[in-house]
C-alpha cells in the first residue's frame, strides 16, 4: 500500500530500453549533464554558479540562463526534426522506415511541443530580460524575484519534457494534443500527462513573465519617456506580454480540464458522456492563435531596432507602427476559427473569420513597408543582423501570403493539416521569429557579453540557414497541393519520394547552419578580447541601452536617465560630439537600492517539478510533498523581510571611471 | 543633494503603486480563468443531456447562506483594513479572525453540498454538466480556500510587520482577492444556481 | 565608437549566389524527376468542388502577389543599392515621414483586401459543404460514412449495402456524405482531386457534398492525425460512368457477406492495412444508431470499452 503511494504507476519498464535511438539519446544526455557537473565540481565552481546564476535575481543573468535554455533545446527539438525528414525520405512504397509509428508519433508530437514552448518562447524571454529595462532606462524590471520564479519554471517544464524521452513515454497527439485522442480511452499511457504538467508549470511562469513585464514597462520607464517615446521593440513587448496575460490563462484552464478528464474520470472533452471535443478545439486555438503573435511581435520589434540602427536612419513612420502592433493585438483575439474550419462551423462564421484573418495582414503589410522605406536613402551595414533581416522580407512575405490564402475557407478545405500547411507555418515562424530572434541575438549580445559574434561565421550559418530553410520547406509545399498529409510516418506514392529527400537534404544544411553556430560561438569566445565592446555601443545605436557598458553594470545606470525625444541616446551623440561629455569623475554619484538574490525562485520551481511528475505517474506521497514544498517555500519568502540591500556610491563612482577608461 | 532616506522613500512609493498593479494585472487574468470556466459551463449547459441533469439537484437555500456568509465576510473584512489604518493592531487580527470563519464555513456547507450531490448520484464524472458544475463552482471554492490560509498567514505576520507599507500593500492585495472572488460568486449564483433553477 | 564593417560581403555574396545558382538548378531536375507520374490533387481536380476551390486558389495568390512581388523586389534593391560601401548621394537619416506613401500602402491593401473579402464571403457560401449543389435534376446519392480504427466504412444506406476501404461512385451524379466516426478519435474524410474535407466525429454527423466530373481512379484519406494507424488510412475513390455504377450495385447485393452487429464489432477492432471489404445487407439503421451510442452515453465508461479496446493493436504488434 504504501509503496503504491511513494511510487505510484512508476516501475523500470518505464525505461524504453526496447528503442535503441532513445536509449542513445538518453545516453547521450546523462553524459552531458554528468560532464558538466563533473567540470564544475573539479573547477570548484558550485558556490559562482549558486550566488551568481541560480538565485540571481538580475535581469541580465535571467535573460542569460533563458537563452541556455532555448540554445539546449534546439537541439533535441532539431534532432527531432532530422529524424522526422530522413523517415519520410526512406519511408516511401513499402518501405516503412526505421521509426515505429509510436515512436513517430511521439517524436512529431515533442518536437512541436519543444519548438514552441522552449526554444521560442524562452528565446523571447532572453531578448526581453536582456533589452527591455536597460532600453527604458530602469534598473531592473518590476518584480525581480517572480522574474527569477518564472524562468525556473519554464526550466523545470522543459526538463519534464525532456525527463519523457527516458521514463515512460511523451504523447502521441501532436503539440496541442486535440481529445479524444488525449483523453484516457485512446492515450492511456503517461504522454499526455508529461505534455499537461509540463506546459502547465511553464505556462504559470510565462503568465508571471507577462504580468511582470507589463508593470515594468508601463510604470517604471525613466523620466520623460512617454509612451510615444519609447523604442519600437518596447510597444512590441508591451502589446507581446498584454498577450500574454490575456491568453495563457485560457491555456491554463484548458489543460486544466483535460487533466481533470484523465485524472477524475470528466467529461469535459470525452466523446462520450455529454463530453464536447469541439469546445477544447475552440479553447486551445483561444489560446493558440495569440500564442504565434505573442512570437512574433517582438521579432518585429526587433526588426524595427535593427532596421533603423544598421541603416542609420530613423524608423519610418513611428506612429503607424505603434498602432499596427495594436491592430494586430487586437484582431489576433478574433481570428482562432481559421485553425478548423474544417469543422463544419458553417458559412456565416467561416466567412467571418476568413475576412478578419486577412484583414491582420493590412497592418502587418504597413509594417514591412516601413522597414523597407527606412532602409531607403538610408546608409546601409550589411552586419550578420542586417542579413538575417533581408532574408526576413521574402521569407515572412511568401509565408504571409500562403497564410492569407489558406485565411479563404474554401482553399483551406483542400490545404487544411496538409503539408502546405506544415510549410506555411514554418515559413512564418522561422522566417519570422526565428530570423527575427537571432538578429536580436547577435544585435544585443555585445551588450549582454562584452564582447560581438564572429561576423564570418555568423555570415556563413547564415547562408546555411536560409538555403536550408527554403531547400526544406518548398518542397512541403507542392507535396501539400499533392495530397500529402502531416504527422504521416510513411506513403505509398512513390513518385513524389524525391521531394522528400530533397526536404531531408534541407533540413542537413540547416544543420550546418546550427553547427556554425556553435562554431561561432566557439570562436567568438576564443577570441573575445579582439572582438571586445570597449565602448558600450559596437554599433552605433540609437536607444538607451547602447549608452552603458558592455556588459551592463549590476545597477544598469549609475543615474536614471532623463529623456525629451525618441532615440535620447542618438540625438545625444549628434549634438554631443563635438563638445565632449561631463567627466564621470565629475559627476556626483548616490547608493542604489537593489533586490537581493534568492533560492526561492529555484526551489519553488523545483518542487513544482517533483509535484507535476508525480501527478504524471500518480505517485500520491511525492506529489503531496512537492505541492507542500512549493506553498511552504512562498509562505517562507513572504516572512523575509531584508530583501534588499544598497550598493554604495563609492562602488557606483569606482564601476563607471572604470567603463570610461577602457573606452578611451 | 538627495539623503539615502528620501532615495528609499522615494522608492517605496514608486514601488508601492507598481505592486499594487501588478496585483491588479494578476486579477485581471484571473478573471480571464474563471471566464473560460462559465463558457465552458454554459457550453456544456444548454446541450441536450441524457440522465442526470443539474436542474433537479439544486438546493437554493444552501446557495442562500453561502452567498449571505461571504458578502459578510467581504465587509468584516473591511473593518480589518480600516483598523489597520488606525494601527490597532488587535482589533485587525479579530476582525480577520472572524472574516476566516466566515469564509470557512462558506467552504464547509459547499464541500457538504457536493458531498450530498454525489451521494445522490450526481457525481463530477457522470456527464459533461455536472464535470462543468463542479469544476466552476470547486474553483472558486479552491480560491476562497487559499484566501483563508493566506488570512491566517496575515493574522500571524502582522505583529512581525508591525503596520509597515508592507503589511499595509499586503493587507491590500487580499482585500482585492477577496473581493474578487465575491464579486465571481455573485456570477456563480447567478448562471450556475439561479439560471440553472429555471 | 563606430562598428566598421569589414567583412568582403561582395565577394562572399558573388560565390554564394553562384552556389546556390548550381544547388537549385541540381534540385528542381530532382524534382521534376518525381513529376512524370500524374499531378494529383487540388492542381488537378476531377469533380466541380475541386475545380472551384483550384481556381480560388490561383485567384488569391494573384491577389497576393500584387503586394508581395514588390516587396521582395524592394527588399533586395534597397538593400543592395544602399548600402554604406556604395556611397549613395542621397542620405536623409532624419526622413521619416510620408503622408503620401503611407497613404499607399494602408490604402492598397485595404482595397486588395477588401477584393479578396467579397470574394470570400461569396464562395464560402457557395462551396459550403453542408450545401447541396444547385442546377442539378438527380437527387444525391446519399453514402453515409463511418471513420473506423484505421479504416473507411461506406454504408450505401438506399442500395443497402457497405464497404470497407473502397468507395465507388458515379460520374455526374451528386453525392452526399454523412460522416461519423466510431472507436477512433476525431478523423478527417477527404478525396482531394473531388473536393473538399471535412472532419468526422463521434456523436456528430458532419456532411458534404461532392460531384465527380470525369472517371478515374482517386486518392481518398484522412488529414486528422487519430492514432498509430494513421498514415494507412486511405481508400480507393472509383469515379465510373452511371451504367458502371449501376453493375456494380446489383453486383453488390449477391454478395455473401452481410454487414451484421457481430460483422460490424469485428471492424471496431483496431487494424490498418485493410482489403477492401463488400456486404449487402446492412444493420437497420447502423449510422444513426453509432451517433445514438455516443450522444445517448453516460457515467464513466467508453460505449466501445468492452467491444474493442484502440490499443490493441500497440498491444498485438509488441507480441
Amino acid at each position: 500500500m504504501f509503496k503504491d503511494l511513494l511510487f505510484g504507476n512508476l516501475t523500470l519498464d518505464a525505461i524504453p530500453l526496447h528503442v535503441p535511438i532513445i536509449v542513445g539519446a538518453g545516453i547521450f544526455m546523462v553524459l552531458v549533464v554528468a560532464t558538466i557537473i563533473f567540470w564544475i565540481t573539479i573547477y570548484g565552481k558550485w558556490s559562482y554558479i549558486w550566488h551568481e546564476w541560480i538565485t540571481s535575481v538580475d535581469h541580465k543573468k535571467i535573460g542569460i540562463m533563458y537563452l541556455l535554455l532555448s540554445a539546449v533545446m534546439l537541439l533535441r527539438g532539431f534532432s527531432d526534426a532530422v529524424l522526422m525528414r530522413s523517415q519520410q525520405a526512406i519511408a516511401s512504397g513499402t518501405n516503412l522506415g526505421y521509426l515505429s509509428p509510436e515512436h513517430y508519433d511521439q517524436i512529431f508530437s515533442a518536437h512541436g511541443v519543444i519548438m514552441i514552448f522552449f526554444v521560442a518562447m524562452p528565446m523571447m524571454f532572453a531578448l526581453l530580460n536582456i533589452a527591455v529595462p536597460l532600453q527604458i532606462g530602469a534598473r531592473d524590471v518590476a518584480y525581480p524575484y517572480l522574474n527569477s520564479l518564472s524562468f525556473w519554471l519554464t526550466f523545470v517544464g522543459a526538463m519534464l519534457c525532456n525527463a519523457s524521452l527516458v521514463i515512460g513515454d511523451f504523447a502521441k497527439t501532436g503539440w496541442l494534443a486535440y481529445p479524444p485522442l488525449s483523453e484516457l480511452y485512446y492515450s492511456p499511457d503517461v504522454g499526455v500527462d508529461y505534455f499537461i504538467w509540463s506546459l502547465q508549470i511553464s505556462g504559470v511562469g510565462t503568465l508571471l513573465a507577462g504580468i511582470n513585464f507589463i508593470a515594468t514597462i508601463i510604470k517604471m520607464r525613466c523620466k520623460g519617456m512617454t509612451l510615444m517615446r519609447m523604442p519600437v521593440f518596447i510597444w512590441s513587448a508591451l502589446c507581446a506580454m498584454i498577450l500574454v496575460a490575456l491568453a495563457f490563462p485560457v491555456l491554463t484552464v484548458t489543460l486544466a480540464l483535460l487533466f481533470l478528464d484523465r485524472m477524475l474520470g470528466m467529461h469535459f472533452f470525452t466523446d462520450f458522456a455529454g463530453g464536447n471535443i469541439m469546445m477544447y478545439v475552440n479553447l486551445i486555438w483561444v489560446w493558440g492563435h495569440p500564442e504565434v503573435y505573442i512570437l512574433i511581435l517582438p521579432a518585429f520589434g526587433v526588426f524595427s531596432e535593427v532596421v533603423a540602427t544598421f541603416s542609420q536612419k530613423t524608423l519610418f513612420g513611428y506612429t503607424t507602427m505603434v498602432w499596427a502592433i495594436a491592430i494586430i493585438t487586437f484582431l489576433s483575439f478574433v481570428v482562432w476559427l481559421h485553425h478548423f474550419f474544417t469543422m463544419g462551423a458553417g458559412a456565416d462564421v467561416n466567412g467571418f473569420f476568413g475576412i478578419a484573418t486577412m484583414i491582420i495582414a493590412i497592418p502587418t503589410g504597413v509594417k514591412v513597408f516601413n522597414w523597407l522605406f527606412t532602409m531607403y536613402q538610408g546608409r546601409i551595414i550589411l552586419a550578420t543582423p542586417m542579413l538575417w533581416v533581408t532574408a526576413f522580407f521574402t521569407t515572412f512575405a511568401i509565408g504571409g501570403m500562403t497564410g492569407v490564402m489558406m485565411a479563404v475557407p474554401p482553399v483551406d478545405f483542400q490545404v487544411h493539416n496538409s503539408l502546405f500547411l506544415v510549410a506555411h507555418f514554418h515559413n512564418v515562424i522561422i522566417g519570422g521569429v526565428l530570423f527575427g530572434y537571432f538578429a536580436g541575438i547577435i544585435y544585443w549580445f555585445p551588450k549582454a557579453f562584452g564582447f560581438r559574434l564572429d561576423e564570418k561565421w555568423g555570415t556563413w550559418s547564415f547562408a546555411f540557414w536560409v538555403v536550408g530553410f527554403y531547400v526544406a520547406f518548398m518542397p512541403l509545399y507542392v507535396l501539400g497541393l499533392n495530397g500529402f498529409m502531416r504527422r504521416v510516418n510513411h506513403y505509398s506514392n512513390t513518385m513524389y519520394q524525391p521531394y522528400f529527400i530533397v526536404a531531408a537534404l534541407g533540413a542537413a544544411f540547416i544543420l550546418i547552419g546550427i553547427c556554425l553556430q556553435i562554431g561561432q560561438l566557439i570562436v567568438s569566445i576564443k577570441h573575445r578580447h579582439t572582438l571586445r565592446d570597449h565602448t558600450g555601443d559596437p554599433w552605433n545605436g540609437r536607444t538607451l541601452e547602447w549608452s552603458v557598458a558592455s556588459p551592463a553594470p549590476l545597477y544598469n545606470f549609475a543615474e536614471l536617465p532623463i529623456v525629451s525625444t525618441r532615440d535620447q541616446f542618438w540625438e545625444y551623440k549628434q549634438e554631443h560630439l563635438a563638445e565632449g561629455r561631463v567627466h564621470p569623475k565629475n559627476m556626483h554619484y548616490h547608493p542604489i537600492h537593489m533586490p537581493k538574490n534568492t533560492p526561492a525562485g529555484f526551489i519553488i520551481a523545483l518542487f513544482a517539478g517533483i509535484a507535476g511528475f508525480a501527478l504524471v505517474w500518480h505517485m500520491w506521497i511525492p506529489g503531496l510533498l512537492g505541492f507542500a514544498g512549493v506553498l511552504i517555500t512562498m509562505i517562507a519568502r513572504t516572512f523575509k523581510t531584508d530583501t534588499d540591500y544598497y550598493i554604495d556610491a563609492a562602488t557606483v563612482k569606482k564601476t563607471e571611471l572604470t567603463h570610461i577608461k577602457e573606452m578611451i | 543633494m538627495h539623503s539615502e532616506d528620501s532615495v528609499a522613500n522615494d522608492h517605496h512609493h514608486a514601488s508601492d503603486s507598481t505592486d499594487v498593479f501588478g496585483f491588479w494585472l494578476y486579477i485581471m487574468t484571473d478573471c480571464i480563468l474563471f471566464g473560460c470556466l462559465f463558457t465552458t459551463f454554459l457550453v456544456l449547459h444548454i446541450q441536450a443531456m441524457h440522465g442526470l441533469v443539474l436542474k433537479s439537484y439544486l438546493n437554493l437555500y444552501d446557495v442562500l447562506i453561502e452567498t449571505f456568509l461571504l458578502l459578510l465576510s467581504n465587509f468584516t473584512f473591511c473593518l480589518a483594513i480600516l483598523n489597520l489604518y488606525a494601527n490597532k493592531l488587535f482589533k485587525v487580527q479579530a476582525w480577520l479572525a472572524i472574516t476566516f470563519l466566515l469564509g470557512a464555513s462558506f467552504v464547509g456547507i459547499e464541500i457538504r453540498e457536493f458531498i450530498h450531490l454525489a451521494n445522490e448520484g450526481f457525481r463530477w464524472d457522470v456527464n459533461s454538466q455536472a464535470s462543468s458544475f463542479f469544476t466552476l463552482v470547486g474553483t472558486h471554492g479552491l480560491h476562497v480556500s487559499c484566501g483563508l490560509l493566506w488570512i491566517l498567514l496575515m493574522i500571524i505576520q502582522l505583529p512581525l510587520l508591525k503596520m509597515t507599507n508592507v503589511a499595509k500593500r499586503r493587507m491590500t492585495y487580499l482585500g482585492l482577492f477577496w473581493n474578487f472572488l465575491d464579486i465571481v460568486w455573485i456570477f456563480v449564483f447567478t448562471i450556475v444556481y439561479l439560471m440553472g433553477a429555471m | 565608437m563606430v562598428f566598421i564593417h569589414t567583412n568582403n560581403f561582395s565577394g562572399m555574396l558573388k560565390s554564394l549566389i553562384r552556389w546556390l545558382l548550381l544547388l537549385t538548378s541540381c534540385l528542381v531536375i530532382l524534382c521534376l524527376a518525381g513529376c512524370k507520374g500524374h499531378v494529383v490533387g487540388i492542381l488537378n481536380p476531377k469533380g466541380i468542388v475541386a475545380y472551384e476551390e483550384r481556381k480560388l486558389f490561383f485567384d488569391t495568390l494573384a491577389l497576393m502577389l500584387i503586394v508581395v512581388l514588390p516587396v521582395i523586389v524592394m527588399s533586395f534593391t534597397f538593400v543592395y543599392h544602399y548600402q554604406a560601401s556604395h556611397r549613395v548621394k542621397e542620405y536623409k537619416p532624419n526622413w521619416s515621414h510620408s503622408f503620401f506613401l503611407e497613404s499607399l500602402w494602408w490604402g492598397i491593401p485595404c482595397v486588395i483586401i477588401l477584393v479578396l473579402a467579397i470574394l470570400t464571403w461569396k464562395k464560402t457560401h457557395e462551396l459550403d459543404p453542408y450545401n447541396r449543389i444547385t442546377g442539378l435534376n438527380q437527387s444525391p446519392l446519399l453514402i453515409q460514412v463511418i471513420a473506423l480504427p484505421w479504416k473507411w466504412l461506406f454504408i450505401y444506406p438506399q442500395q443497402n449495402i457497405a464497404t470497407v476501404n473502397y468507395l465507388m461512385i458515379p460520374t455526374g451524379q451528386q453525392v452526399e456524405y454523412w460522416i461519423t466516426t466510431d472507436n477512433v478519435p476525431m478523423s478527417a474524410f477527404f478525396i482531394p482531386q473531388l473536393g473538399s474535407q471535412i472532419y468526422a466525429m463521434a456523436g456528430m454527423r458532419t456532411r458534404l457534398h461532392l460531384l465527380a466530373s470525369q472517371p478515374g481512379n482517386y486518392d481518398g484519406m484522412n488529414t486528422q492525425f487519430n492514432g498509430d494507424g494513421f498514415s494507412d488510412m486511405h481508400f480507393a475513390v472509383h469515379v465510373v460512368q452511371p451504367e458502371e455504377m449501376q453493375q456494380w450495385l446489383n453486383q453488390m447485393k449477391k454478395s455473401i457477406n452481410h454487414l451484421t452487429d457481430a460483422a460490424y464489432s469485428e471492424l471496431l477492432k483496431p487494424s490498418i492495412n485493410s482489403e477492401p471489404k463488400f456486404f449487402s445487407g446492412v444493420t437497420t439503421d447502423l449510422f444513426q444508431n453509432v451517433i445514438a451510442t455516443y450522444m445517448n452515453s453516460v457515467g464513466t465508461v467508453h460505449p466501445r470499452d468492452n467491444q474493442a479496446n484502440f490499443n490493441n493493436l500497440i498491444k498485438s504488434q509488441k507480441e
